[in-house]
């Protein structure tokens, strides 16, 4: 490690391109030596919020901060932070060498200095031997080290990487991240990546920003977000398959119900939504003779995708919309059978009437059998 | 079916169209001295009336001349058959017919040509009806085309052969004759000029001498036997100071133009006996008939087997038909003036005299020790710096407008504006704005209490005038062509530029120049070349003037053509010119490729 790694806060940024807001009043602090990655659907505006930091974009209201400066008036090439982009952005014209050390030769570093730091990180990446070639003459996944070694060279205060394992296969994807997460390890530089996959956002980041429509919906480790997501888009959103919801109306008595369930309690909720992972099902195939003691309801298997290791089974229940339900592989369920299922309540959601998560639901009740 | 009545056709639509191809080969062979013949027994029959009206010549030395082939009859007798009116002194009317009969001799037919062609014709046939049987489709059916030109070519030469035995005999016939009549006329005791002139021979003495239309052609031997002769004895001496032609055997060569001048020992000319008719060879007809014949045979041939394919045929003649118009056009309008330029260039070329002679590559030669013409090299060179410069204010503007907003569109408008007007529009107008009396530049330069300049009447102005107004009309199309070229180069690499820490000028060198060197490249070939042709600006403006400042290569060639109608040397400086501008061209695509190969 060569530097102090920096902070980078956003304070209420905006960014509007004509009639989109692509970034709307965005707070986000990201701590030194924080590996944080932004995750959302297409257009949310984690591309536009790299560029805000990056200073390629200016906010139309906010101030970005890196380590103690507001950086509004400072130019991209005095943040003191690196970006690796989508489609690499390599110089064709230039050698891997001259794109590796054109970021110290526009700096004024002399040539002897550019080549032993250029040398150095080309060890690291293990790029040597692809020194006097041309970007044209690489392949992909060579491409995409050339494009982090670019960033490595200037040895910056803060990383932006801006979804830079899109254009590699799946292997070479997860291979990549890995090194990703290995680099922030020995480096401890600060990092904001950002990707479209939430796979990828939970299985690298520190702290995972997710964000929809210009929004940042909750920030948070990959665990809090996954068990503890902050609303109905953020439960959407992260986990695959995604969570699966069920919506709950006050009745007379004052209780939620919806499908099957009534829960006990007043609820100063005339509405919410239920939220379970598929994970969190527990099934069981209904033989007639035995049928199981204590399910919270049955339904009918429609439609069973094997993954090897396990099983994603799609139930006509307990509501009007289908769930998904995952089971381990050594279950015997065919499409048609009956299942009892059983729900892990303590690790269910209970969304409000804005989305907002208020906490664990209780278990209900009643259950399925009418 | 189809099939059987094609393998009858074939054989004999092959052999007809060889026999077709031999014949037209053979008829313009036998035509040329055909013709030659004929004025040959005109100018014999004119040279014995000439002889006939001199005082002291008699009928007997009328009819010796022609060995007895003349007859002298009544004028009313005449008019059937080849011969001439004689008169004598003063008389009004004609005073006897001198008819003649055309001379014998060689052979009237190229026999040996003939038999070729009749030969080629029944190979074809044979070959023919030979493909006929073996069904396959030829493998190489260019093959049957080239034995096809081969053989035609024979033909052709043979009948050239022929062709040319027969204008030699003619022609040194003439030349007999030119000497007996002088020789009879002096006997006779005639004047030189008057037996020059009853020989057909040009007669100028003095001053007339310097007429270069007076100058005609003649072999150097004939010239000196002219000049030596007996009619002529009277005269002092001559000596032959500039001879050489071409006349129908072969060529003499020249030192300056053609024609054999007399000239007597004191130095000063007394007498030009220059000239005598010339008779043309048909070489070229041949060689064009030649590879006419060979098209139409391998054409045939090409088509006659698809004849049993009516599909494949129909198909074909399809093809050919929608690629003829544009093929003889391309024929016509652009390789045909090409080589004919080339075959100019090769010849002494004037619009004054039918003779050509064949130079070689001596118009070329003429042209290294020819200052005007490197003069006009030079101010093309110089007028083509002007490139250099267009492009930077075109680079400059294009990255000015390069966020095209509406405003910046009108104007990208109006600089293109040039490069779509008429270059004589242009032309005019600039010449009336750098008028140095009402020009409206000299009257904003007045209005600033500036001197007026003259920006097209000085010699060391009017080219940098010129050049100014190169880089205006240009500008325009330079800028639209930069513009797209960077708009071709992603915003992603200024992104990653600009995170790099690059300023704008480390951007633009390290970015945009790179981005941009096709495009850079293309707009510099295209423009030099361009600017290597350029004429319409001179011609209007200053036409080439004042004292050859602005005289630029392809003003010089358009004037060495049509003002001094010396084509051959116009045509040799065009394809100096096309060498260059070919070299220019040839540079920039081996460039594209090899840069191509690296990006
Ligand atoms: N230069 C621009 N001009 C106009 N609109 C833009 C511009 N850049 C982005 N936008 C809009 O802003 C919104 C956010 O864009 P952004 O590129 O930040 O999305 P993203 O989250 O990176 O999407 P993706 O995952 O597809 O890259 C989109 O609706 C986009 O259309
Ligand atoms: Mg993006």
């Amino acid at each position: 490690m060569t530097r102090e790694p920096r902070a980078v806060v956003l304070k209420r940024v905006r960014k509007r391109f004509r009639d989109v807001t692509a970034v709307a009043d965005v707070d986000l602090e990201v701590h030194p030596g924080e590996l944080m990655v932004l995750v959302g659907p297409s257009g949310c505006g984690k591309s536009t919020l790299l560029r805000l930091i990056a200073g390629l974009d200016e906010p139309d209201a906010g101030e970005v901060w890196i380590g103690d400066r507001c950086v509004d008036e400072v130019a991209p090439g005095g943040r003191d932070v690196a970006m690796v982009f989508q489609s690499y952005a390599l110089y064709p014209h230039m050698t891997v060498a001259e794109n590796l050390g054109f970021g110290l030769r526009v700096r004024g570093a002399g040539p002897a200095a550019t080549e032993a730091r250029v040398n150095e990180v080309a060890g690291v990446l293990g790029l040597r031997g692809l020194l006097s070639r041309r970007p044209g003459q690489l392949s992909g996944g060579q491409q995409q080290r050339v494009a982090l070694g670019r960033a490595m060279v200037r040895d910056p205060g803060v990383f932006l990487f801006d979804e830079p394992l899109s254009n590699l296969d799946a292997a070479l994807r997860l291979e990549t991240r890995d090194e990703i997460a290995a680099l922030h390890r020995r480096l401890g530089t600060t990092m904001i990546f950002v990707t479209h996959d939430q796979v990828e956002a939970l299985s690298l980041g520190q702290r995972v920003a997710v964000m929809d429509q210009g929004r940042v919906h909750q920030v948070g480790t990959p665990h809090e977000v996954y068990r503890r997501p902050a609303n109905l888009f953020v439960a959407g959103f992260v986990g695959s398959p995604p969570m699966n919801r069920l919506r709950l109306v006050r009745d007379r008595e004052g209780r939620l119900a919806g499908g099957p369930f009534v829960f006990p309690g007043g609820s100063p909720h005339r509405e919410a939504t239920l939220g379970v992972r598929p994970e969190d099902l527990t099934l069981a195939v209904v033989a007639p003779p035995d049928p199981d003691p204590n399910p919270e309801f049955t339904a009918t298997a429609l439609r069973v995708e094997s993954l090897g290791s396990e099983q994603r089974i799609r139930l006509d229940g307990p509501g009007e919309a289908a769930w998904v339900a995952r089971a381990p592989s050594a279950l015997h369920v065919t499409a048609g059978d009956r299942v009892a299922v059983s729900v892990a309540w303590e690790r269910t959601h209970l969304f409000g009437a804005d989305g907002g998560r208020i906490g664990a639901a209780p278990r209900p009740v009643r259950g399925s059998r009418p | 079916m189809r099939g059987g009545g094609a393998a009858r056709v074939i054989p004999l639509a092959a052999a007809g169209a060889a026999a077709a191809a031999g014949v037209l080969i053979l008829v313009v062979a036998a035509d040329a001295p055909s013709r030659a013949r004929e004025r040959a027994t005109r100018a014999e029959a004119r040279a014995a009336a000439s002889l006939y009206e001199l005082p002291g010549v008699t009928e007997a030395d009328v009819l010796s001349l022609l060995d007895g082939r003349a007859r002298i009859v009544a004028p009313e007798a005449g008019g059937s058959g080849p011969g001439a009116h004689a008169y004598r002194a003063g008389a009004l009317e004609p005073d006897a017919w001198i008819a003649v009969e055309p001379q014998g001799g060689g052979s009237r037919w190229p026999w040996a040509a003939s038999a070729l062609a009749l030969l080629g014709a029944l190979c074809m046939a044979g070959w023919a009806a030979g493909r006929r049987r073996s069904p396959p489709p030829p493998r190489y059916p260019a093959a049957p085309a080239l034995l096809c030109a081969a053989l035609f070519a024979l033909v052709a030469i043979t009948a050239q052969h022929w062709s040319r035995g027969e204008l030699e005999a003619i022609s040194a016939s003439r030349v007999g004759l030119g000497l007996r009549v002088a020789e009879i006329a002096g006997a006779s005791g005639a004047d030189p000029e008057a037996a020059a002139r009853a020989a057909g021979l040009p007669w100028a003495s003095g001053a007339a001498l310097d007429e270069p239309d007076r100058i005609w052609t003649m072999p150097r031997e004939v010239g000196e036997a002219i000049a030596a002769g007996p009619g002529l004895r009277s005269a002092p001496r001559y000596t032959v100071v500039a001879a050489g032609a071409t006349y129908h055997g072969g060529t003499v060569a020249l030192d300056r133009g053609p024609g054999v001048r007399a000239q007597t020992a004191d130095d000063t000319v007394h007498l030009v006996f220059l000239g005598y008719e010339e008779t043309t060879s048909p070489a070229v007809a041949l060689i064009a008939s030649a590879l006419g014949s060979a098209l139409i045979v391998s054409l045939v041939l090409f088509l006659l087997p698809l004849a049993a394919r009516p599909r494949a045929l129909s198909g074909t003649l399809a093809a050919w038909g929608f690629l003829t118009p544009a093929a003889a056009l391309l024929l016509l309008f652009t390789f045909g003036p090409l080589l004919f330029s080339l075959w100019i260039s090769l010849h002494d070329w004037r619009l004054v005299d039918p003779a050509h002679p064949f130079l070689g590559l001596a118009n070329y030669r003429a042209l290294l020790s020819d200052g005007a013409w490197w003069s006009a090299v030079r101010n093309t060179g110089v007028f083509t710096l002007h490139v250099p410069l267009a492009m930077a204010v075109a680079l400059s503007l294009a990255l000015l407008t390069r966020e095209s907003r509406r405003a910046v569109r009108w104007a990208r408008l109006a600089l293109f504006l040039p490069s779509i007007t008429s270059v004589v529009a242009i032309a005019v107008v600039w010449k009336w704005l750098l008028n140095d009396g009402y020009g409206l530049a000299n009257r904003a330069l007045g209005a600033m209490g500036l001197g007026p300049v003259a920006w097209l009447s000085s010699p060391d102005i009017a080219l940098v005038s010129l050049m100014v107004i190169g880089v205006w009309m240009v500008v325009g199309y330079q800028m639209v062509v930069f513009q797209a070229g960077l708009a071709a180069i992603p915003r992603v690499w200024y992104d990653a530029a600009r995170v790099d820490g690059a300023g704008p000028w480390q951007r633009f060198r390290h970015i945009t120049l790179p981005g941009l060197r096709h495009t850079l490249f293309f707009v510099l070939v295209t423009s030099v070349i361009g600017s290597f042709q350029v004429f319409g600006l001179v011609y209007v403006m200053t036409e080439g003037g004042p004292l050859g400042a602005t005289d630029v290569a392809v003003y010089h060639i358009y004037r060495e053509a049509w003002e001094f109608l010396r084509f051959g040397n116009a045509a040799a400086m065009s394809w100096v010119l096309f060498g260059v501008v070919f070299a220019a061209t040839w540079l920039h695509f081996r460039f594209l490729e090899r840069r191509s190969a690296h990006a």
